[in-house]
């Protein structure tokens, strides 16, 4: 068990690290970050969980059990954006509004499709960290039930995360 | 053509996916009716101009023949099913959900074979050809968990993916040579030559594959391991139809050349022969019918080679008879073994009795399919001595002599199964097995006698192939005209054949042995397993264990940047430029990445080996940062997070005893390994030198990304670049990823994402 220190960072930390994706990803058309990045931060916010609480809680999550849907949610929002754009006579991935075109603006959020399909990179590599990592977790949870003389490994330092 | 998408709905409730299925392939039916009685239409949109690709579809004769006998005998197929199917899966023990598997791939190759059917661009072509390669693959492995069936489908897949590469091959011969993939703009522009002679025969080899010609025609007797009705629909009106689609929809080239037009005579000779004289050895019911898919489809190519106005439209016709003579004659296939539970021809008899209806229903499919007066097939040998006429007498014989054949073993199959001594054992079969069967005699029969619409098809259709009208006026007519003398010997000669069973029956044993030991099958079978055996070795070599893994790429990469290095001049490259001062920060942390990679070598603890090269990586992405790459800094600091991360978690999994142990252990073979590293390192840190020395001149996609940024209403232009200007990347890549999930959901937790 890892110490209440740690506990209570991580659960303090999830939060504002979803949030922190979100801007990062959001904010990827004018500063550095994409739904990439945006992705990773968001899944070590939820490794950070793993961590510091063990599987059986981090599963409790609403993310950890939709963390499939939410991938492939991501990959068909991605298509839409790709093929779209030949109901209106436009070759694939087209984004509007096409160049020179106003942007609509809002706050500090430019509306893109561009915008739309990263949330869909996002999305997918949101769920996919998540997805792995649960579905490894797991697996390493029945082979301990099988090895009875597991060993109790030392706590590492997930501090990391916070990067 | 929505026909997919409405399955989806279907597929809920597998019990209604038949129905829904049949309905839709029902208003495909009309659609397409409706759409050609309105003049045909045209879509053409490009969806990747950058390419040239176009999705360009247009409904004209030919496409009208070939989507109507998709959707057509597909509807009567998927009625016959919503029986068949259910009693197939209770044989063998499965679910009745599974079935909802095959409606789907049923209707997904209907619907690629109608887009087959309509493209007009040889790219698109290719995406609808592997799309109903690949649909046809879970059919004809429906059964799954029997060996045989899996192996048929793998051998369906490959002799008809592989030679589907011709077809790209050949397209994109004729694309460098022309600049377009459309079919009407290259018969504008082709001229006889050797390209168009190449391009045309990689072509026609993609579909004389697909269509089973000889010498690939073994693969569709083996497809026979379907369920009946995938073999009524695959082969008779879809798959192998879909290969003279194909030669059809590019016969406009094809009849530029003479040599690809007697080619084409060849094989199709050949395929008569050969289909016709192993139908005749089958005892088998279904393969029996294979084998004669494949000599009915000798005629069309041979129809195709012979050219001319009779042969496109000719062919066109002979397409339409037999599709609807033999999937009537399959699906009595099916009926009468599930009736009987036997199918073999040796077992059968006398069934005409206990299945009136079903006897006489085939019994007009089969004489449609021997061409008997009052049946469309009439017609079909009509213009088939027709075209043969032209070319002399020779060729008439050849025709005579195949028309022969036919009636031949197609008596057989009848006779064998519905006439005779009644045998015991034999049940009633539920009526929704025995109608598609009448419909479709039914047709056989109409068009015997109604030709007119059957022949303005054909027409349209021979006279988009033809490239000029090809109007040709199948009729009867009662007078000693040379067609009606010859279909009147081909019937003498047929007779002959079977009273004479017993003289020539060893022959053709021999013949079929003969195909047996040393025919194309075997070839295909030494291939495969060659090719096993040589990827065996490979992954002996390379992937058995990791050292080894690591050095079959260290190696053969440090060799190969070795030899590029020591060809290229070295003239002004290893220049060592100027240290400034204000690089001091980015030396020392490069400096410390060169210590912490040193560090790794020395280390023996796996913790700290660990954490040592995440280090090494952290400071690299400092680097990054130094260098004004603030999206690859985040990115990099990202990846080697997650990478510690898993480091730490995989060591986390071994006893702490066993690292212990590991760690004091003395390393194997240090010689070998000092070397491998040495080599693919020098020459990696060579190559990087030189490369940095002499900064590439030309930076124009960058420059060209940086101008492009802020039109794309962008200030980051690395994001812009991954969702917009190379979007097409980014979409391959997640999909990767995506992939990936599932591959890890399949090996670890048994297919479930959660």
């Amino acid at each position: 068990m890892t110490s209440v220190l740690t506990r209570m960072v991580a659960k303090l930390l999830l939060l504002p690290t979803l949030v922190a994706a979100v801007a990062i990803l959001v904010k990827g058309y004018t500063q550095p970050g994409d739904g990439f990045s945006a992705g990773i931060v968001a899944g070590l916010g939820v490794v950070l969980q793993y961590l510091a609480f063990g599987r059986e809680e981090a599963e409790k999550l609403p993310v950890v059990r939709s963390a499939g849907v939410i991938a492939f949610a991501g990959l068909l929002i991605s298509l839409f954006v790709m093929l779209a754009p030949l109901f209106l006579g436009d070759p694939i991935l087209t984004h509007y509004p096409p160049p020179e075109a106003e942007v609509l603006i809002f706050g500090t959020l430019e509306i893109l499709t561009a915008v739309l399909f990263d949330v869909g990179v996002f999305l997918l590599v949101f769920g996919f960290s998540v997805g792995t990592v649960g579905i490894i977790s797991r697996s390493i949870a029945v082979e301990e039930e099988y090895a009875a003389d597991a060993i109790e490994p030392d706590s590492e330092p997930g501090t990391e995360a916070r990067s | 053509m929505s026909a997919p998408a409405a399955l989806l709905a279907g597929a809920l409730r597998p019990r209604y996916a038949a129905p829904v299925g049949a309905a839709f392939a029902a208003l495909a039916v009309l659609a397409t009716v409706r759409g050609w009685s309105a003049g045909g239409g045209t879509v053409d949109v490009p969806w990747a101009p950058t390419y040239d690709l176009r999705f360009t579809v247009e409904l004209d004769g030919l496409a009208v023949l070939y989507a109507l006998l998709a959707t057509g005998i597909g509807c009567a197929v998927l009625v016959y099913s919503s029986h068949y199917l259910p009693l197939h899966l209770e044989h063998e023990g499965r679910p009745e959900s599974e079935g909802t598997s095959f409606y789907f791939f049923i209707l997904l190759f209907m619907g690629s074979m109608v887009g087959l059917a309509m493209a007009q661009d040889l790219i698109l072509l290719f995406v609808f050809w592997d799309l109903t390669a690949i649909a046809s693959y879970y059919l004809i492995g429906f059964d799954r968990h029997e060996e045989d069936s899996r192996a048929s489908a793998l051998m369906a897949l490959l002799v008809t993916g592989i030679t589907a590469v011709f077809l790209l091959i050949g397209a994109l011969m004729l694309y460098a040579a022309h600049g377009t993939f459309s079919i009407p703009e290259l018969t504008r522009l082709t001229e006889p030559g050797p390209l168009l002679a190449v391009a045309g025969g990689l072509i026609a080899v993609a579909g004389l594959a697909k269509s089973a010609q000889v010498p690939f025609h073994f693969w569709l007797p083996r497809a026979m391991a379907a369920p009946t009705p995938v073999s009524a629909y695959l082969h008779s009106a879809a798959m192998v139809a879909a290969g003279v689609l194909l030669i059809g929809r590019v016969y406009p080239l094809i009849q530029k050349s003479d040599l690809l037009l007697d080619a084409l005579l060849v094989v199709g000779l050949a395929s008569m022969a050969v289909g016709g004289v192993l139908a005749l050895t089958r005892d088998v019911l279904k393969q029996l019918l294979a084998y004669s898919t494949v000599s009915q489809y000798g005629y069309v190519v041979f129809m195709y080679g012979l050219g001319g106005k009779y042969g496109a439209a000719g062919a066109a016709f002979y397409v339409i008879a037999h599709a609807l003579s033999k999937s009537a004659l399959f699906l009595t296939a099916g009926a009468v073994t599930e009736a009987t539970g036997e199918d073999r021809l040796s077992r059968l008899g006398g069934m005409r009795k206990p299945l009136p209806m079903l006897a006489l229903a085939s019994g007009l499919a089969a004489a449609g399919l021997a061409a008997l007066p009052l049946t469309i097939g009439f017609f079909k040998d009509e213009l088939f001595f027709g075209a043969a006429l032209e070319r002399g007498p020779v060729f008439s014989a050849l025709t005579v002599l195949g028309a022969a054949l036919t009636f031949a073993y197609i008596w057989r199959f009848w006779s064998g199964i519905f006439l005779g001594a009644p045998r015991d054992g034999a049940c009633g079969v539920p009526v929704a097995l025995v109608a598609p069967v009448v419909a479709l005699g039914a047709l056989v029969l109409v068009g015997g006698v109604f030709v007119g619409p059957f022949a303005e098809l054909a027409v349209a259709a021979g006279t988009v192939s033809y490239d000029a009208p090809a109007v040709v006026e199948p009729a009867y007519h009662l007078d000693a005209r040379p067609e009606n003398l010859m279909a009147l010997a081909a019937y003498a000669l047929g007779v002959l054949i079977v009273v004479s069973r017993p003289v020539w029956s060893g022959a053709a044993m021999g013949v079929s042995r003969l195909g047996e030991v040393a025919g194309p099958e075997r070839l295909y079978d030494l291939t495969v397993r060659g090719l096993n055996r040589f990827s065996d070795f490979v992954h002996r070599a390379e992937v058995r264990d990791l050292r080894s893994r690591v050095a079959a790429i260290l190696l053969p990469a440090g060799i190969l940047v070795g030899v590029g290095f020591l060809v290229t001049p070295t003239e002004g490259a290893y220049r060592v430029g100027e240290v400034r001062a204000q690089d001091a920060p980015l030396i020392l942390a490069l400096l410390s990445v060169a210590v912490a990679s040193l560090t790794t070598t020395i280390t023996r603890r796996h913790v700290t080996l660990a954490l040592v090269l995440s280090s090494a990586g952290f400071v690299l992405a400092l680097v990054y940062a130094f260098f004004g790459a603030p999206d690859v800094a985040l990115v990099a600091v990202l990846v080697e997070t997650i990478l510690t991360l898993v480091f730490v978690a995989t060591l986390k999994l071994v006893p702490r005893k066993v690292l212990h142990r590991q760690a004091g252990l003395p390393t194997e073979r240090p010689r070998r390994k000092v070397f491998f590293s040495v080599i693919a390192g020098a020459f990696a840190f060579a190559v990087v030198w030189g490369t940095l020395s002499q900064p590439a001149a030309e930076r124009s996609v960058a420059d060209e990304h940086l101008r492009l940024t802020p039109e794309a209403h962008a200030k980051d232009a690395v994001t812009a670049i991954l969702a917009d200007f190379r979007g097409l990347d980014t979409l391959g890549e997640i999909s990767v990823v995506a992939l990936v999930l599932l591959a890890v959901a399949t090996l670890l937790n048994a297919g479930r994402l959660r």
